[in-house]
């Protein structure tokens, strides 16, 4: 472990040693770039020192996450019904079209004048943001078709209902995650990008602050938070759809088929 | 015989159910704002963006010389970003070592909202073109990149064996198989960093204010003049389905063994070209 | 005459026309078939065989004529059938078991009785120790054969099979096509089973029905009298010989 992080260190070692000197020796301004050396001195300041960012991170962190549940909620419903009722689905795609070639950014000024400058603008960005992905991949898999399986459910006569949660609901599961991840990060850019136009807190309000105070270090280790959020959120999806779709990864599965020859001997005594 | 459904009279009925349907809805957006259930000042009434159309693309005719601004930022960062990913991802795609200490930096940076790098583009470039097209680049590299280098990795091993045995240089390997074989999920990636692309000159517009679609949307909005907000965001919608169909279409034309249509064409013009010969 | 002979399915005048009567998939089939017999379906593509076991599976409708299932005309999906496909059709995300357990599922809540058969027929597939494996974790041939066990667990005494192992190498077709002589000769089961291939038509079946396309129609049914149980040293006699004969001559291949 240690051997194999070894040479990445080195490297991300060298790296930083080359930008320090790059800036030390005139190379680079670093007006346009800051040295290592500033964007630690500005961590240590934010995160340990004064800890301002620790607020801002969570504010962010709560309008991506709640943004993201308000827009893959509709999505969802949207979508299952689309996929249980055909004409609904007609007269519902021609306006997700629109809404997905419309770039979702555009609106920011408009939902920043209805939702005023507090957290809702930022929560219905980021909603309307993470809603295309999710809509589109749920759609999609719920409606897959999936001839061999759908005539061996009609062969063994199976109600609607049956072949809805038993067949086409997990067969969509991993379409689903997909869609789901993209949002988390649709929702996080939303949250940020709201944030820049008119706000008093999060993480964004911080970048554009130190950014214009040409605090360039401080604008790297608030950027870095943002990459921790991003990283957070996606990794906290990871995890759930590793194990909603267990079975899709050979760890997973042989998991879940031990688990599930336990459940068994535990409820029968054989 | 049995009376065959009319494919043309369900059409129409269809058609007219959804003109019918969105009347309707404009007529209850209309009428609500007409009555005041709905505050005109933040919520236009469609006859009013309607003008707004009209003002703005005919009368002031001033959006043009916006889009032209935008859109003209838009190709350019799209084209020096997506160059420089699909670049890029071949080089560390085809370097198993490169690769390798890439890849932590990757994982970062597909993490953290790039777009949110704007503020410090404009504070290190300055006001001006330049940090607009950087900031444009910086969102259309990524999905060009990561897709080229996965095109590049997935490469199916039996046919690059089969070009290992006929002895194929690495330049070879590349030209005549990796990059065709990628071709299609590259375009993918194409197709996500311009849509990106669009998004990425809104939002440099926002923060800096001068010229250019976006800071036209902020303005208005500002000035409370919602219809012609509205105007210009539906501008956008035909920008973002005119990009979506031409990017479509280069799929086409470029990745025309995915598609049968295109391929039947392909196939005639090189038979011709072969029996001209 | 015993009840025994009393044909379990039949057909009478069964056709079948695809795009407003463009396509003729099937026409003017007859045929009955007694209880416990084994029939091959044999031809090439379109000429019907698959329509035919849809038919009778009551997955579609017939254009003309009727099929009867134990003396009742099948009008849709019917318990007293059971069907393999070509692809093992399993849900990747159910274990081996709970694939076996689907079609019970499907018309109630198992009890336990049901639990044990679904796993004395995992037994009887030879997949015992793989009960709690997930369908990623076993081979093409392991996946067909908990797809017999799932066939099975529907309690079905009529068995439609569309070239169950055709996707399998030859090694794996040949020793599950034993098994499934096994399986269904110790069950009684009827049997009616779709493939393209002229010796292991022959070699499964009392009876094969010979397809022609265009218009897909039963050119000729060919009794098999080999002994059972079948060995595959069979397959070398002048019997079985002339039998490939037989219904080459009649695919028009010789």
């Amino acid at each position: 472990m240690l051997r194999r992080a070894l040479p990445h260190l080195a490297i991300f070692a060298a790296i930083l040693g080359l930008w320090e000197a790059a800036i030390a020796t005139g190379l680079i301004r670093s007006i346009m770039v800051p040295p290592p050396s500033a964007v630690m001195a500005a961590m240590v300041k934010l995160y340990l020192v004064e800890g301002t960012i620790y607020r801002h991170f969570f504010i962010t962190l709560w309008e991506s996450v709640s943004g993201f549940a308000i827009g893959a909620g509709i999505a969802i419903a949207l979508a299952t019904g689309s996929a249980l009722w055909e004409p609904f689905r007609r007269y519902v795609t021609p306006y997700a079209i629109v809404l997905n070639v419309t770039p979702g950014i555009a609106l920011t000024p408009v939902i920043i004048a209805w939702f005023g400058y507090g957290i809702g603008s930022k929560v219905a960005l980021a909603a309307v943001l993470c809603f295309f992905p999710i809509f589109v991949n749920t759609l999609t898999g719920l409606t897959r078709p999936d001839r061999d399986r759908e005539e061996l459910f009609r062969q063994l006569g199976a109600s609607d209902a049956q072949l809805f949660f038993k067949l086409r609901v997990p067969a969509a599961l991993p379409l689903m995650f997909a869609g789901l991840k993209i949002g988390l990060t649709t929702a996080l850019i939303g949250a940020v990008v709201a944030e820049f136009s008119q706000a008093t807190e999060g993480v964004g309000v911080l970048m554009s602050r130190f950014s214009f105070q040409l605090n360039m270090g401080a604008s790297i280790a608030t950027l870095l938070s943002m990459t921790a959020i991003g990283l957070l959120l996606f990794y906290s999806m990871e995890f759930i759809d590793d194990r909603m779709v267990f079975w899709r990864r050979e760890a997973r599965r042989e998991a879940a088929s031990r688990a599930r020859a336990r459940a068994w001997k535990a409820r029968r005594g054989d | 015989m049995a009376l065959a459904p009319d494919p043309m009279g369900v059409a129409l009925r269809r058609g007219l159910t959804h003109a019918g349907l969105f009347l309707g809805l404009l007529l209850l957006w209309e009428t609500s704002a007409r009555l005041g259930w709905l505050n005109p000042l933040f919520y236009p009434r469609p006859s009013d963006i309607l003008l707004s159309f009209g003002r703005i693309y005919v009368t002031q005719g001033n959006v043009w010389y916006h889009l032209y601004v935008s859109l003209g930022l838009v190709f350019t960062g799209f084209l020096a970003g997506s160059i420089l990913g699909v670049a890029l991802g071949s080089l560390v795609g085809l370097n198993p070592t490169v690769r390798r200490f890439l890849q932590p930096y990757v994982i970062v940076l597909e993490a953290t909202p790039r777009i949110a790098l704007a503020p410090l583009m404009i504070a290190a470039l300055g006001f001006g073109a330049p940090s607009k097209i950087a900031i444009i680049m910086l969102v259309c590299f990524f999905a060009p990149f990561i897709n080229t280098l996965s095109g590049v990795i997935n490469v199916n091993e039996e046919k690059l064996e089969l070009f290992r045995a006929l002895g194929a240089s690495k330049w070879q390997i590349l030209r005549k198989l990796v990059l065709p074989d990628a071709v299609p999920v590259i375009m993918a990636g194409e197709r996500l960093a311009l849509t990106a692309a669009l998004s990425g000159v809104l939002v440099a517009e926002f923060i800096q204010r001068d010229k250019g679609i976006g800071s036209l949307i902020l303005t208005y909005t500002r000035n409370l003049n919602m219809a012609s907000a509205f105007a210009c965001i539906f501008t956008l919608t035909i920008v973002g389905f005119l990009i979506f169909k031409g990017m479509e279409w280069l799929d086409r034309r470029i990745a025309y063994w995915n598609h049968d249509a295109d391929m039947a064409r392909v196939s005639a013009r090189r038979k011709a070209r072969w029996e001209a010969r | 005459m015993t009840n025994d002979a009393a044909p379990v399915v039949t057909g009478t005048h069964v056709g079948k026309t695809f795009a407003n009567g463009a396509v003729v998939a099937l026409e003017n089939a007859q045929f009955n078939i007694p209880k416990g017999t084994f029939v091959s379906l044999v031809g090439p593509s379109g000429c019907g065989k698959s329509t035919l076991l849809r038919l009778i599976a009551g997955l579609i409708e017939a254009s003309s004529g009727e099929i009867t299932l134990h003396g009742t005309p099948v009008r849709g999906p019917r318990q007293d059938v059971g069907m393999m496909f070509q692809k093992a059709t399993l849900l990747e995300w159910r274990t081996a078991l709970e694939n076996v357990l689907l079609p019970t599922e499907l018309q109630r809540k198992p009890t336990r009785a049901d639990e044990d058969k679904a796993r004395d027929l995992l037994g009887l597939v030879g997949l015992g120790d793989f009960a709690f494996s997930f369908p990623a974790q076993l081979s093409g041939g392991m996946q067909q054969r908990v797809a017999l066990a799932r066939l099975l667990q529907t309690g079905a005494d009529v068995l439609l099979l569309d070239e169950p192992f055709g996707a399998l190498d030859e090694f794996t077709r040949e020793h599950l096509n034993l098994e499934l002589l096994r399986i269904v000769g110790e069950l009684g089961a009827t049997t009616i089973f779709v493939t393209h291939n002229i010796a292991e038509a022959i070699f499964l079946a009392d009876q094969v029905f010979v397809m022609t396309p265009r218009p897909g129609r039963i050119a000729r049914i060919v009794d098999v009298p080999l002994e059972r149980p079948r060995r595959l040293a069979l397959q070398t006699t002048p019997e079985f010989n002339r039998l490939v004969v037989e219904v080459r001559e009649t695919l028009g291949e010789l």
